[in-house]
């Protein structure tokens, strides 16, 4: 699906570039471990992850189903429970008032620092409101605690950021079966980003509109981004929104990280056969011809293929990947994959798909 | 739409609701005339005994010398009343364990729900009894209510908790848990609401239970027989053997009553029912609801 969007500016070149990343995830393990009747299963959801994520920049995230993107940030939100739980490595925040591992924190200080610092539009935010009460609870319940102010003064400063966000401080007074699905989509965010945080995570916020409510949808979160100077952290499997939102695109697959770039780079020059296949399965205006799909299907977190994950389906598969996985490289320059092909030689990449 | 309109509209167009909520209205108002009885309740030949209705004594009077209407209006209030702290009383135990115990999974939910499931199990009535029968004269009225109450939650716990462990998975309560809200807030704050309609529903269906249990027991002489109820009396007019003897007034008002209290209530939880469903609610209210 292309999404016809007014071309939004990259907001990375707009300002000046900041040196410290404010997010650093390093080789991030986190494993779903059961213990069920005395069998022991170890699904590997996020394995061996790093990333770094700037100041002012709207990182995107895309994978298909069951590549790891939800439970990588769930792992960065630091909103995981067992039987889920980080194996190894570390979420570093790198917030004004000071560095944070999310790992070596508190329960105390890890709630501080949601909604102030940390924010998370959740996956099927339509339902993130609890249809039983009206939108003004839903306000003082979630981002009462993590703001100073009280009454009314926590009032006007919702009013005075729904006014921001172009919408009504009606809605406030509203339940939440009463809005339409982007007004409600629109209130997610608005509560997601009340208290002005520095890291938003946005976890498929547009799946589930149509590309008209999603246009608005999309436009507001570049808005407040760039009014609040803050970092999005961005999940979709729509590549068209990744296209005309992100200013650096990271792609999963089978729960790793295998490409990082400046989404431009990564649309134009892919680095990684997977990304090629998935960026020329886009269809475009005016071309006709038939796509043809990648064999195979995404293998089992629960039992990943040995060396590359990629590999039994990769049509460049050569003998290295079927026994030793390859590390993240940066290629290009910003432009980081993870391919024993592309390592050595770039350009055989493009010429798969 | 406001309480007041909604059960306008409950009563204008649901059958059910109109005719429970006539018959409920009925017995509280003899209910609340005991506040005007002219005779102590448990005074005994106040009046000449045996009397059928007449003008002066309009649901005769009974063979311990008591009027039986002014009788009536303490022994409904009594039921009532103990109907009403038993609901209540075990409306609480069952609205705590079943959202506790939905919301928080795990070895919390499997100790509770095991207490829960031996209540559900429980033979009710020899435990009462067997009450009674060690307790004896200490068996007061509150006691009994308080026995009940902890008799009566279990089913409806396990029906809150089945809520409870759906709305556990809904987007809302992530964001609420995300946000850093405890426990005892999401439960009261975030669940709760959902489940009052069906905690309404189900404190009909338990008041009319727990005076079922009432009635009973009292018929049987098994609680404290001098505090008057609607089972009281019925024990005193076959202590009288009152049908025997032709004093039927005595026996057939409480019964009547009773029964009319029943079928109220009834109807009020059915309707509710009808209330919450969504469904039937909109094809009832044309639509507008």
């Amino acid at each position: 699906m292309i999404t016809e969007l007014r071309p939004i500016p990259p907001s990375v070149e707009l300002k000046a570039p900041q040196t410290a990343p404010l997010l650093t995830v390093d080789r991030l393990k986190a494993y779903y471990k059961t213990q069920l009747f005395g069998v022991d299963r170890e699904v590997r959801a996020v394995d061996d992850v790093s990333l770094k994520i700037n100041r002012n920049e709207i990182y995107g995230l895309a994978g298909e189903s069951s590549s790891g993107k939800s439970s990588l940030i769930k792992t960065i939100a630091g909103a995981i429970r067992p039987p889920f739980r980080v194996v190894e490595g570390s979420v570093r925040f790198n917030f004004k008032d000071g560095e944070r591992d999310i790992y070596k924190l508190s329960p105390q200080e890890l709630s501080a620092i949601r909604w102030s610092h940390l924010s998370y539009i959740m996956q099927g935010s339509m339902s993130v409101l609890n249809p039983v009460r009206r939108i003004k609870h839903a306000f003082a319940d979630f981002a009462l605690p993590h703001v100073s102010v009280k009454g009314a003064d926590f009032t006007r400063l919702v009013e005075r950021h729904l006014k921001r966000v172009h919408l009504d401080p009606a809605v406030l007074q509203a339940y939440p079966h009463e809005l339409s699905g982007g007004m409600r989509q629109r209130v997610t965010i608005a509560l997601a980003t009340v208290c002005s945080p520095e890291f938003i995570i946005a976890d498929e916020p547009t799946t589930a509109l149509d590309v008209i409510v999603q246009k608005g949808v999309l436009s507001m979160v570049r808005e407040i981004q760039q009014e609040l100077g803050s970092s999005v952290l961005f999940v979709t499997h729509d590549m068209a929104v990744h296209a005309n939102l992100t200013d650096r695109l990271g792609i999963m697959y089978a729960g790793r990280l295998v490409e990082e770039g400046r989404t431009r780079d990564v649309f134009k020059k892919p680095l990684h056969p997977y990304t090629a296949h998935l960026i020329s399965s886009l269809p475009r205006i005016g071309d006709e011809a038939p796509k043809k799909g990648l064999e195979g299907s995404p293998p089992s977190l629960a039992d990943p293929p040995s060396g590359c994950r990629f590999h039994p389906r990769c049509p460049l598969a050569i003998d290295i990947c079927h026994r030793e996985a390859p590390q993240m490289v940066e290629i290009l320059p910003g432009h980081r994959a993870a391919c024993h092909v592309a390592q050595a030689d770039p350009t055989r990449v493009e010429a798969v798909a | 739409m406001s309480t007041l309109k909604i059960l306008r509209d409950l009563f204008r167009y649901n059958g059910e609701f109109a005719i429970g909520l006539v018959l409920v209205l009925v017995v509280l108002a003899v209910a609340v005339c005991s506040f005007f009885s002219p005779y102590p309740p448990m005074d005994v030949y106040v009046v000449p005994p045996d009397v059928p209705p007449s003008w002066e004594y309009p649901l005769g009077t009974t063979s311990r010398g008591q009027d039986v209407f002014w009788q009536l209006t303490f022994a409904i209030r009594n039921t009532l009343l103990f109907g009403i702290v038993v609901a209540v009383l075990s409306r609480i135990i069952s609205l705590a364990v079943g959202l506790i115990s939905g919301y928080k999974g795990g070895w919390v939910d499997r100790v509770l729900m095991s207490i829960n499931d031996t209540f559900v199990v429980i033979p009710l009535f020899p435990i009462l009894v067997l009450f009674y029968f060690i307790m004896r004269d200490q068996m007061s009225w509150v006691m009994l209510a308080v026995i009940t109450a902890l008799l009566g939650w279990a089913y409806d716990a396990r029906l809150i908790r089945s809520i409870a462990m759906s709305l556990r998975t809904r987007e809302f309560t992530r964001q609420a848990v995300f946000s850093g809200m405890g426990t005892g807030k999401i439960v009261l704050q975030e669940h709760l609401p959902f489940v009052l309609p069906i905690v309404f529903s189900t404190t009909m269906n338990n008041i009319n239970w727990s005076i079922g249990i009432e009635v009973t027991l009292s018929v049987l002489g098994f609680t404290d027989i001098n505090t008057p109820t609607i089972g009281g009396m019925i024990y005193w007019a076959n202590q009288h053997t009152a049908l025997v003897s032709g004093i039927w007034w005595w026996i057939t008002f409480p019964v009547v009553l009773v029964i009319m209290l029943f079928i109220g209530l009834f109807l009020l939880a059915i309707s509710m029912n009808e209330y919450i469903d969504p469904r039937s609610r909109l094809s009832r209210l044309g639509g507008q609801a």
